[in-house]
């Protein structure tokens, strides 16, 4: 075990004190602990307060049978040198408390055709894609290329686009297409005609070509050691305390109503939980634009997915690589997987990812998956569980015997666990047309709030979360800054 | 809606995305050198303005505004072509 000493930081002082909170935070996300980190150790009091009994989010593990899982994060990008990961876990001091580790190749695609991966080293990878399509060489140059080296401009240009305009630019074998765009479709839940040019570059950049990073000891430990340096700032963290009520004073966010009824005053309110939440529950419509509820109630959340958590046996010897992500593609039509999805049923199991434990004490695996209902998955919970293990098969052939635990998170847990609203995985599905909108960062109807984390439509994943904590953190600094 | 109003409305929008106080905001300031403005904040500050002066921007007149200047005209140019069609 590797011990870190962790000296307490000094907090810089232009802030005064005061009984009222300088800011509230609604969730302990990434998004949120990060942002709160920012603004407590800027010396701002700042209180969190989080509806489950564990800080994470969708960053959590848990144990069961002596097994520890984690519940839907599985390990992390943007760890690079100048990633926004690493720079934001050394400003908190994250790097001190937690080991990172990284897995070599971080995913890997299998289809009934190829196999390639995604390594630590760009050129290998690179390589990999060059053999399996060697006509496309040069292709896969350039669209690397492009990706390590972007252009600000040229991205901010493709905010139309979709993913499936950026590759249609630089390929032409479509099942070279669908490779690339199936880890996208895993991490945003959207295939190449929907998805965001943007956020699918960015998924390249952030989770697959810098990925493969994991906490030792599990993902929980990442958003419990945020924890732990936002109190050290001096932050106060409520767990088991849901918001009840944002207060709002002419048009300007006065405070929260917590679970018992208690108001905390506070300068600002920053949303990082749900944003039908934000707005509907905690907000109440009549403090909401019209035009904005409209616009609300027409978007579109990101599907959901069905992770499935399997303990294994001592005996268990896999011949995957251990700590990869692995995605299995089928067929090439990126499209119907899609479809299916979006149309879940327990026959229609075709694509998933699975992930081995360094240890190799446990299994995730997952698929993308539209809501249902809670009905639904309590009559078929245990049925996709079952269909799901004969698909592994496929790659870990005598995955069955080695089995002594088993269980899923469904749509309704997840929902259950961080209220994202209808289980979604990745907060606003990420089309070209919900992307970037200012109303859903800081509402222009509402002064004081603002929103962070993956309902804030401008990214996903942790690196994404990450970079909007920290973005929204450093907002309100500059603000207060200038006030002085 | 006169110049002024326009740049003001800007210069409000920028400030909301960047964060920096909107006197630090002047004609020629950069966007990107002075700003700390990135491609996901270029796009916000685009639908932004978008939103605010019910236009539509182009794809290609994105790259094209790196300061309050440029954006100012644009939205001129935009403002005035969608009174006269």
């Amino acid at each position: 075990m590797v011990l870190f000493i962790v000296i307490p930081a000094c907090r810089e002082s232009f802030f005064k004190k005061s009984d009222m909170d300088d800011a509230i935070i609604i969730g302990a996300g990434i998004g949120g602990l990060v942002c709160g980190c920012y603004l407590a150790k800027a010396g701002m009091k700042v209180l969190i307060a989080e509806q489950h009994y564990k800080p994470g989010g969708y960053c959590t593990s848990f144990k069961r049978n002596g097994f520890i899982f984690d519940a839907a994060a599985h390990s992390f990008g943007g760890y690079r040198e100048d990633g926004i990961v690493r720079k934001v876990f050394e400003d908190l001091e994250i790097d001190k408390r937690v080991e990172i580790t990284r897995f070599d190749p971080s995913d890997i695609i299998i289809t009934p055709d190829y196999k390639v991966s995604f390594w630590t080293d760009l050129d290998e990878t690179i390589n990999d894609f060059q053999t399996a399509f060697p006509e496309e060489s040069n292709n896969v140059k350039n669209f690397f290329n492009f990706l390590i080296n972007p252009d600000t401009m040229f991205l901010a240009r493709m905010r139309s686009w979709t993913f499936k305009n950026l590759i249609d630019k630089y390929f032409r074998n479509y099942k070279l297409k669908a490779i690339l765009s199936f880890p996208i479709f895993g991490n945003g839940a959207l295939p190449p005609s929907k998805i965001s040019a943007f956020i699918g570059a960015k998924i390249f950049t952030e989770f697959l070509i810098d990925g493969g990073y994991y906490p030792v000891g599990g993902m929980q430990t990442l958003s419990n050691a945020l924890a732990e340096s936002f109190k050290e700032y001096g932050g106060e963290l409520q767990l088991s305390s849901p918001v009840k009520k944002i207060k709002v004073i002419n048009k300007e966010a006065k405070g929260v109503f917590i679970k018992n009824g208690e108001f905390i005053a506070s300068k600002y309110v920053i949303s990082s939980c749900d944003a039908r939440q934000t707005f509907i529950n905690l907000l109440g419509k009549k403090m909401v634009d019209q035009d904005f509820l409209n616009k609300l109630n027409h978007m579109i959340p990101s599907l959901s997915m069905f992770v499935l958590y399997l303990g294994m046996d001592k005996n268990f010897n896999p011949k995957q690589n251990i700590g990869s992500n692995i995605w299995y593609l089928p067929h090439y039509s990126i499209e119907k997987m899609y479809l299916a999805a979006a149309n879940r049923n327990i026959n229609n199991l075709s694509e998933y990812m699975v992930r081995i434990s360094s240890d190799k004490k446990s299994i995730l695996a997952f698929i993308n998956t539209s809501c249902r209902n809670k009905i639904y998955w309590i009559n078929n919970k245990n049925k996709l569980i079952e269909s799901f293990i004969t698909k592994l098969t496929q790659i870990i052939p005598d995955i069955s015997k080695n089995i002594i635990f088993k269980d899923a998170a469904t749509p309704y847990t997840l929902y259950r666990y961080t209220l994202n609203y209808r289980g979604a995985a990745y907060g606003w599905a990420s089309t070209p047309s919900q992307l970037a909108d200012p109303d859903f960062r800081k509402p222009s109807f509402i002064q004081g709030l603002y929103l962070t984390g993956h309902w804030s439509t401008q990214g996903l994943g942790i690196p994404g979360v990450t970079y909007l904590g920290y973005n929204t953190a450093n907002l309100l600094i500059k603000k207060e800054k200038t006030k002085k | 809606m006169s110049t002024n109003n326009v740049e003001q409305e800007i210069i409000s929008i920028i400030s909301d995305v960047s964060g920096f106080d909107e006197e630090e905001i002047k004609p020629d300031t950069n966007f990107f050198q002075d700003l700390e403005i990135d491609s996901i904040k270029a796009i916000e500050i685009t639908v932004a303005i978008e939103k605010k002066f019910k236009i539509q921007v182009r794809d290609k007149d994105v790259p094209n505004i790196t300061t309050l200047k440029q954006a100012v005209e644009l939205v001129n140019t935009l403002l005035t072509q969608k009174a006269t069609a």
